[in-house]
């Protein structure tokens, strides 16, 4: 029983080395390696795709104008499952490579958050799309933002609800995940310094089947505004469905997802006329609309930020590389963080000492269906 | 019976002090320990074997309580998340030490593991499956909504390490020694007397409480057990990956737990480790497919169902199972003295004491006013045609029905409302009608089971007193050289003689044999009639059901003959036989 | 009082789902003793199939619904081939998470044929809804309610009135009895998987156009409907009824009037309460008492 135990324990030690000899073994290849972690599979592998489809569109563009310090680039894509434990895995898969000069993180805050200090161990520089302030925030050098951070969503929708609609009796209703607090809190927070503090601050638990409470908690607060903070696009097309029906007409102002792709699908006419707070409009600029123009011919459908964000920060961490004319990490690094006045898909890149690239947000409406660029609301600090 | 005590092993066999036998155990446990520490991994590596490392200490808790104790736990991950929360908790905010804090989750999982027990193991089955993911969805809502306390969904970073294992590497080294302590632990825990009582439980509850085992209390150690290892499994990964948040403890992640276990061998923490780490390492190995969203985890569940249906016992229970089989055939059990029967004579002359015993079932009157006095030393006989209520008042009696009116004392204790378990330890001994043997456990195990009876006053002291009362009592039924079987291997006549060994062994005051002649040939029936007159003759009462007239006319001195749940006759043996009621309630009176 | 009534209208709606749905649960245990792990993703496979047959190959809806229904009905005997008969002799635990693997199989398969994107299906009636005074009544939702009552009704005729549901009852109360009378009962069985499978099929093809379809819309309706189906009294059909709807009716007042993100949790502390005072359920009068 006993020698059974050892060799079983030693069995599990050669598999586990086993794939790891194969590994450096074909590692010495002639290209530069970006990892990125992605969700294959889980409840996001859905925006999982798109990420890919935005970052390969990148990568065939870098490689196209000739590839990084004179070789082709190669995407090595881990599934993070949705998970942070799954995304702790992918990336110390990826890590565990040593060629791989940068990586693309997650787009949600709590999976940046659990890779985190592996990254800070690792100490090559990682893009991010995660936008609970935070992140970049904490002292982790290697962490670099390619979307703006809650702060500024918060700020966007409160400016325009309050400034370009008038409004000023709000209503805001936010998920209780990660990203649907800290933007309620975000909103609350600019809000009140407009002088606006909100009469109703409403959280809900992701996937709920029914939101009738909610909506009838909106609609007795006697707002004149909402502001939203949904997660998953079903959520919001039961929300959206059932807000009209109960006969709340006011204006609306919400986070992305109010304005993404699947959700204008989703819920159809509910939607209609509202606003959403989006970091990618293909309207707002000349290179959102380049890209939205060559994503469509590759990929048949409308990019959406899921898909943007990793098109800019290959782009950019390609010309960074270049620029560095090294894959020294701290090289790139600094190549990053002065990348200035940089057009990308999701806006002018300005990257401020914390890593965050982006400070502003565009406002898009949906009209009847379509979505349509309205404004763009910057902030300086 | 407290838990810590009986977590010092006591092996059926045994030749050489426990040290030394178990010296390889430890040899091999401290080179991994040593590998672990001393070999560089890359952070991957080292990731996936801090995993394996702290869901194997989860699921052994799971072996306990399933594998050993048959009771289903799917808040695996609930457990798991309170010793990572204590532990994130308690050293990133509170700023307490590590050691404190993982003593502390172990102490919280534990009030919560016996809490959530104690209200719910009374139901079992589908019930407590339920309750489980009831609780394990609760506790993943507060993680989530209580942000106050735990930070949200934001979960909770920067948790600290203790100052001696900084280090990934000796961290790691760290859980290989937990790993291998609590390993140790549960691997000797059916060996002792809780985990006997545990698998008792498991194969056959009512059989376990008519042997003295409180079954309840079993149930909700088991779940106690289970809960802090989940705790302390927990405690280790948070320390581990520094960063904790409730989608980590989820159901799904329960469920993960569960089927870790399933797969390497529910029964052993052998199997428990090989099932964890094949889990964590399959789908790493998978990952190529994931071209295909989905398609692993497809292949996942279609593996659950596979290794249900065609490797019940695991992995590693497929291969211990050939091992067991081939040292039962080997190990020669020891010579065992002959069998002393000392029931206790603190009542009067009448042992039993039955008066306006009922029990109903709604309208049904099963039994309705039955007396029975059953005289020390005697074989009295209770008869009666099918569906006379002799099993019932049996099963009253034994304490599986509650009366419905009446009373019932044992020497001189009243027993109407004790449940099975004390009626055993007050000396109340029996066997059933349909075989109760625990199934997976050899013949001598199951005797020691009932020589393990509380207030049993002929085990002596040391060690080896279970197995040497346990040995006597199956060589007094003439089983003694075939000991270490299994319950499997034996004829259905040699199964019923060791069901009367089990009750043998515990020294019972009054035994009570339930158509022990069923099922038996003639030449069986023989020799359970010698059996009987060497039990009598050691002056043990024996209340005895059976059809088989020969057998009671010739054993019990007193018959009481029961139909339609009322007693139409009692007295000395050939009078009531001849007793006109007797007859026609026999040959029929219409 | 407006509010009220709103909220207890879409509290007996959603109420309705759960029902639907342990209503099948209830069926299975009647006559297996076991739990279905899988129930959820029932429906989930036949709001998929409703794509398929009428979003993806655009057929009428109504045919799309009866072939979707039939298809689930020949689900249902796969199923019991594979998971259930297999292990019919084993202790319910085997089983149990054989159907939780099922569970894990069903719904990443689907997500590896159709895709991650959630689906919209139409509802049965083109408007969407009506405003009786100060309530509006969602017509998915109404639709849903009729089918329960008209369920419920069917039921009872079927288990009282019918020779095969009466075969089934017996089957389902006593196996051994039931096969000294003659009746087969692993046919008995394969009809109640195929009748649950077609319930929970309905439930899901109900429940498409309110929730949409996903790869999880089933999971968290089963646990609810699980929950349901103690509150009732385990075992019971007209128990799994009204344990749905006042599971429905208790998690929208819970979330109007106490909290929205625990809404959730509502549900568990009525099971757990129900288990610890009243393991035997509303209606269950049997107590388990066995030797």
């Amino acid at each position: 029983m006993k020698l059974t135990r050892r060799e079983f324990s030693a069995g599990l030690a050669a598999g586990l080395a086993a794939p790891a000899l194969m590994r450096s073994a074909w590692a010495q290849g002639a290209t530069i390696k970006i990892g990125m972690c992605v969700p294959v599979t889980g409840p996001a592998a859905e925006q999982g795709l798109w990420a890919q489809n935005g970052a390969k569109l990148a990568l065939a563009a870098v490689n196209k104008a000739g590839g990084v310090l004179g070789k082709q680039v190669e995407l090595v894509i881990e599934d993070d499952q949705t998970t942070n434990p799954g995304i702790v895995l992918a990336f110390s898969k990826l890590a565990a490579q040593s060629d791989i000069v940068a990586f693309l993180g997650s787009i949600r805050s709590t999976q940046v958050q659990a890779m985190a200090p592996d990254v800070i161990k690792v100490g090559k520089p990682v893009m991010i799309g995660g936008t609970n302030p935070d992140l970049t925030h904490s002292g982790n050098p290697w962490l670099f933002r390619f979307r703006p951070n809650d702060n500024y969503s918060g700020r966007v929708i409160a400016d325009f609800g309050v400034n370009t609609l008038g409004k000023k009796k709000w209503a805001i209703v936010h998920s209780t995940d990660a990203f649907g607090t800290a933007g309620g809190k975000a909103l609350t927070e600019a809000l009140t310094k407009l002088g606006a503090p909100p009469v109703l601050d409403q959280g809900y638990a992701n996937q709920s089947q029914d939101f009738t409470p909610v909506v009838l908690a909106v609609k007795q607060s006697g707002a004149d505004v909402l502001g939203t903070y949904f997660t998953f696009e079903n959520d919001l097309g039961i929300f959206a469905r059932q807000l009209r029906q109960l006969g709340v007409n006011i204006p609306w102002v919400g986070s992305p997802s109010v304005v993404a792709v699947s959700s204008t699908k989703l819920a159809g006419p509910a939607l209609f006329g509202t606003y959403g707070v989006a970091d990618f409009a293909e309207d707002s600029s000349d290179t959102a609309k380049a890209f939205g123009k060559s994503y469509r011919d590759a990929y048949k459908t409308a990019p959406d930020n899921q898909s943007a964000w990793p098109y800019d920060a290959i782009t950019i961490l390609s010309a960074a590389i270049n620029k560095a004319g090294s894959t020294d990490p701290t090289k790139i690094r600094d190549a990053i963080l002065a990348t200035q006045k940089f057009a990308g898909a999701e806006g002018e890149y300005n990257f401020d000492k914390n890593g965050d690239g982006l400070h502003g947000y565009n406002v898009v409406k949906n009209d009847k269906g379509k979505i349509v660029y309205d404004k763009h609301i910057d902030f300086n600090d | 019976m407290s838990a810590s005590d009986n977590m010092i092993p006591a092996p059926a066999v045994r030749s050489k002090p426990l040290i030394i036998r178990h010296l390889p155990y430890f040899i091999g446990a401290a080179a991994l320990v040593a590998l672990a520490a001393g070999m560089q991994f890359d952070g991957y590596i080292l990731n996936i074997l801090l995993q394996a490392t702290t869901f194997s200490i989860a699921v052994f808790g799971l072996s306990v309580v399933l594998g050993l104790c048959g009771q289903i736990n799917l808040a695996q991950a609930a457990f798991f998340g309170f010793g990572a929360y204590a532990v994130g908790l308690g050293t990133a905010d509170l700023h307490l030490n590590f050691w404190l804090c993982l003593v502390g989750a172990c102490a919280i999982t534990l009030v919560a593991g016996a809490f959530l027990g104690m209200s719910t193991l009374r139901l079992g089955g589908h019930y407590l499956a339920m309750v489980t993911i009831s609780f394990q969805q609760i506790v993943t809502l507060v993680m989530i909504n209580a942000i106050g306390v735990t930070h949200g969904p934001d979960g909770v970073a920067n948790i600290r390490r203790p100052e001696l294992f900084q280090s990934s590497q000796s961290y790691l080294a760290f859980c290989v020694a937990m790993l291998a302590i609590v390993g140790y632990l549960v691997w000797h825990l059916p060996d002792t007397k809780l985990g006997r009582a545990m698998r008792a439980v498991r194969d056959n509850e009512l059989a376990a409480g008519v042997n003295g085992i409180d079954v309840f209390r079993t149930k909700v150690y088991a779940f106690a057990v289970c809960a802090v290892l989940g705790g302390l499994a927990g405690g280790l990964f948070a320390g581990g990956f520094a960063y904790v948040s409730p989608d980590q403890f989820s159901f799904a992640e329960s469920i993960q737990f569960l089927t870790m276990s399933l797969l390497g061998g529910v029964a052993s923490p052998i199997g428990s480790a090989i099932g964890t780490g094949l889990l964590i390492l399959i789908p790493e190995w998978l990952r190529f497919l994931k071209s295909v969203p989905g398609l692993y985890l497809a292949i996942y569940g279609l593996s659950v169902i596979l290794i249900i249906r065609f490797m019940p016992d695991g992995i590693w229970g497929f291969v211990s199972d050939a091992f067991t089989r081939w040292r039962a055939r080997t190990n020669a059990p020891p010579v065992a003295g002959a069998l002393l029967l000392k029931p206790a004579t603190t009542g009067g002359d009448i042992v039993l004491e039955v008066t306006g015993l009922s029990k109903h079932f709604g309208g049904l009157k099963a039994v309705d006013g039955v007396d029975i006095a059953v005289k020390r030393g005697s074989v009295h006989a209770l008869i009666g045609p099918n569906g006379s209520g002799k099993t019932t008042t049996l099963n009253v009696l034994s304490g599986l029905y509650k009366a419905t009116a009446g009373k019932i004392v044992l020497d001189g204790t009243d027993i109407t409302s004790m449940a099975p378990h004390q009626r055993t330890a007050a000396g109340l001994g029996r066997t059933f009608q349909n075989i109760r043997l625990f199934r997976s456990m050899t013949a001598l195990e199951n005797v020691e089971i009932g020589a393990e009876r509380p207030g049993n006053t002929m085990i002596g002291k040391g060690d080896d007193a279970l197995t040497e009362r346990a040995m006597e009592a199956l060589t007094f039924v003439g089983l003694g050289n075939r000991a270490n079987e299994l319950i499997s291997s034996f004829s259905y006549g040699h199964q019923r003689l060791i069901e009367i060994a089990r009750a043998l062994a515990s020294n019972p005051t009054l035994l009570l044999l339930d158509e022990p002649a069923a099922g038996l040939n003639s030449t069986e029936k023989l020799e359970l009639h010698e059996l009987l007159k060497r039990i009598a003759a050691q002056g043990l009462t024996i209340l005895i059901i059976d059809h088989d007239m020969t057998l009671v006319s010739e054993a019990a001195q007193h018959i009481t003959v029961l139909n339609f749940g009322r007693r139409i006759a009692d007295g000395e043996s050939m009078a009531v036989l001849r007793h006109p009621d007797v007859v026609s309630a026999y040959l029929g009176s219409e | 009082m407006d509010l009220v009534l709103q909220l207890l209208f879409t509290g007996i709606g959603i109420g309705a789902v759960y029902a639907l749905v342990a209503l099948g649960f209830v069926l299975i245990f009647r006559a297996t003793n076991v739990v279905n792990f899988a129930q959820g993703e029932f429906s989930m496979v036949a709001a998929y199939l409703m794509v398929v047959f009428s979003v993806d190959l655009g057929w009428p809806y109504w045919l799309s619904f009866l072939i979707a229904l039939a298809g689930m009905a020949l689900f249902g005997v796969i199923f019991n081939l594979g998971v259930y008969y297999p292990l019919r002799h084993r202790t319910y635990l085997p089983v149990i998470i054989a159907t939780i693997g099922a569970s894990i199989l069903l719904s990443n398969s689907v997500l590896a044929i159709y895709g991650p994107q959630p689906q919209v299906l139409q509802g049965w009636f083109d408007t969407p809804g009506i405003q009786l005074g100060p309530v509006y009544l969602d017509s998915q939702y109404l639709l849903i309610i009729g089918v329960t009552i008209l369920l419920v009704l069917f039921n009872f005729w079927f288990f009282e009135k019918t020779l095969l549901g009466k075969k089934l009852q017996a089957t389902s109360q006593d196996k051994e009895m039931a096969s000294l009378l003659g009746i087969s009962v692993s046919t008995m069985i394969m009809i109640t998987f195929i009748y649950s499978a077609v319930l929970g099929g309905l439930a899901g093809i109900l429940v498409a156009p309110v929730l949409f379809v996903s790869i999880q819309m089933g999971s968290t309706i089963a646990l609810k409907a699980f929950a349901a189906t103690i509150i009732g009294g385990f075992g019971d059909v007209a128990g799994a009824i009204v344990g749905g709807l006042a599971l429905g009716v208790i998690e929208t007042f819970g979330a109007a009037y106490i909290s929205v993100p625990y809404k959730d949790g509502f549900a568990f502390l009525v099971l757990i309460a129900f288990l610890v005072f009243r393991p035997q359920g509303i209606f269950g009068e049997r107590v388990a008492e066995k030797a």
